[in-house]
């Protein structure tokens, strides 16, 4: 809904996402002030930045599949790893490394949409437990193929990673890199939902049956769902290959998809902010947990260390669990309630 | 040719163990059409609590399961009580999300209440392997086996046959109609969790007498994910099938395969098996067929 006085007299202008100066004024503030980040923040700032701005970018593809389509993907995590793995041979081969997120993205699409053509014969928790065979299948290809191509148990490992001519050695170029990236796919999301195609995710996820006799091919849409997911995890699991230069399985375990499935939730279901509010709340809090845990501990040192950590996660899931019982719609929905009582202040409707 | 009977054999146990995992699943699914991707961590907190009774309170085993059985009892309670009963009436998605947040929560739980240390789960079956003229079967997995089918029977007919179940069975169908017959759902999804907790600790119990757990323990349970989707996830006689199918396929595969390729095909055989079998019937061998209204 619009502020009171705010209307347009051209298409443009009602078709545009940002649309008063207020939320140009604030976008662009919100993008400088991050931008500037590195000058001003500390250097573990920075690290927890590009983490939450890689973590967004994966969890943005899961709210297109599973906000927007409706379709449960537990398989987030592995496509993440096989964009990762994607980029890493990429990289290792010399190529740049925006020419290599398209490969690991490009890569982590083929494999995820494997998953979603099998949605033209399974429907429901049928499809969303076969992307559990998804890590299956991960973990089985990176330890079985030959240690020559994807190094096995141990990892890859990339020497030097560069983007135009510009290397990526510190911290603060990854960051600035996987920024730039997270405002591209963020672009992108956006266009996609408010595209044909994110209008057929919606219409699929609403009523699958009726969606068809609309005329929408259903089984494509769920496979283009996933397509789009994987797309969105194999450019995070390529940034991931750039900030850590190294990459093996244990980083990209199931427990890591449903952790974005968190972020997602608390977020907001079927809202792109939502994902990057929801992915930057939860990355927050588990920072948080990591830096705080050593004071809580000199604070009361009868606790050990191992117990304050686990408690923290204890805290972590009964949030989420709490989200769901008692704000569903996440976040966003709440600031949306927000934002209209302001507007229509004082008046209540 | 013996070899080949052994591994036939041990194949099709090993697959009675991981329908006793699925049983655990579908008992849920069955009762309030909610897949719980936490059974894998109901089981380890049921390992955890079979280990705290046994070598923590140093228990008889006689009297350490039957309280185990309890304890299951009382924290499937506790779950419906706490989360599941806000949520009757709503869709099952959100559901089935709080499901994904128990993994988090119950992982949390036994983190701090057991801290991440390995602990050697209790020899609870005989060791000694039984031995038939030249064929070896470990005989965790034969007592196992013999359980899973005696409850897998007896659930189908719970289900199929008493009132009880009956009612279950409604609820799972179409739990508008079964509320509107005076059926509680409440009570219907609280049984289907202290059931889901119990098989888990049954599971528990067979598939690591004799190893260490710790929080990973819970993966293992997606092991027995082929095997109930196969099944069809309604289908809870098809267990015995679906596990013996998916058992004797592993066990072939590890056996004859895996030394041949030099890895390890036999651990995502079931998952490719599975999604090959999807793909000709959608709904599992014997899972109910819906008819979709708009």
């Amino acid at each position: 809904m619009d502020p009171s006085g705010v209307f347009f007299t051209n298409y443009a202008g009602d078709r545009s996402l940002i649309r008063t100066r207020a939320q140009w004024a604030s976008l662009v503030f919100l993008i400088l002030a991050l931008a500037t980040a590195p000058w001003w923040a500390s250097e573990r700032w920075v690290s927890i930045g590009y983490t939450t701005f890689i973590t967004a970018v994966a969890v943005m593809g899961l709210q297109i599949c599973t906000g927007y389509a409706g379709q449960i993907n537990l398989g987030q995590s592995a496509f993440m790893g096989v964009g990762a793995y994607g980029a890493a041979v990429a990289m290792g081969a010399g190529w740049d490394a925006a020419a290599a997120l398209v490969i690991g993205g490009a890569g982590a699409a083929l494999f995820g949409v494997m998953f979603g053509l099998t949605a033209a014969r399974i429907k429901g928790f049928y499809l969303a437990l076969t992307t559990i065979a998804a890590q299956a299948l991960f973990h089985f290809l990176v330890l079985n193929l030959p240690q020559s191509w994807l190094g096995g148990a141990g990892g890859l490992h990339v020497e030097s990673i560069s983007v135009f001519g510009l290397s990526l050695e510190n911290d603060r170029a990854i960051y600035w890199f996987s920024f730039a990236v997270l405002l591209i796919m963020t672009a992108g999301a956006f266009g996609i939902v408010r595209s044909r195609h994110g209008r057929s995710f919606e219409a699929v996820r609403d009523d699958d049956v009726a969606a068809g006799m609309m005329g929408i091919p259903v089984a494509a849409t769920k496979a283009r769902a996933f397509l789009v997911s994987a797309f969105f995890a194999g450019v995070a699991g390529g940034l991931w290959v750039v900030a850590l230069r190294h990459v093996s399985i244990e980083q990209f375990t199931l427990f890591n998809a449903i952790w974005m499935i968190a972020m997602m939730i608390v977020g907001g279901l079927g809202s792109i902010v939502g994902a990057l509010i929801g992915t930057a709340m939860i990355q927050l809090a588990r920072e948080g947990v990591t830096s705080l845990g050593p004071s809580f501990i000199q604070w009361v040192p009868a606790l050990g260390q191992d117990f304050v950590f686990a408690a923290m996660n204890v805290l972590l899931g009964a949030v989420i669990i709490l989200f769901l019982l008692f704000e569903p719609k996440g976040v966003m929905h709440r600031i949306q309630i927000t934002k209209k009582a302001y507007r229509l202040w004082p008046f209540s409707y | 040719m013996i070899d080949f009977f052994n591994y036939l054999i041990n194949g099709f146990l090993q697959g009675q163990i991981y329908a006793l995992l699925a049983l655990g699943f579908m008992v849920i699914y069955r009762a309030s059409k909610v897949f719980n991707f936490a059974q894998g961590e109901l089981m380890m907190l049921g390992a955890y609590a079979v280990w705290t009774l046994t070598i923590g309170a140093d228990l008889s085993p006689w009297l350490a399961i039957p309280l185990a059985f309890v304890c299951a009892i009382v924290y499937g309670w506790l779950i419906e009580r706490l989360f599941f009963e806000r949520l009757v009436g709503e869709s099952v998605f959100s559901m089935v999300m709080v499901t994904i947040g128990l993994v988090i929560l119950i992982r949390g739980i036994v983190l701090v209440v057991w801290g991440p240390a390995d602990r050697s789960f209790p020899v609870l079956l005989p060791p000694a392997p039984l031995i038939v003229g030249d064929m070896i079967f470990p005989s965790n997995l034969v007592i196992g086996a013999l359980l899973t089918l005696v409850v897998t029977l007896g659930m189908s007919w719970f289900f199929n046959r008493t009132r009880a179940g009956l009612t279950l069975t409604a609820v799972a169908e179409e739990p508008t109609i079964a509320i509107s017959l005076g059926i509680s759902v409440k009570r219907a999804v609280t049984l289907a969790w202290m059931m889901g907790s119990v098989i888990a600790i049954a599971g528990a119990i067979v598939l690591l007498t004799g190893r260490s757990i710790t929080v990973q323990t819970a993966d293992v349970a997606l092991a027995a994910l082929p095997v109930a989707l196969l099944a069809g996830l309604e289908s809870i006689g098809g267990l015995i099938l679906a596990g013996a199918i998916v058992g004797i396929v592993q066990a072939l595969v590890a056996a004859y395969i895996d030394p041949a390729i030099g890895g390890s095909a036999s651990s995502i055989v079931p998952f490719v098996f599975m999604l090959l079998i999807l793909l000709v019937r959608p709904t599992g061998l014997f899972g109910w067929r819906h008819v979709e209204r708009v």
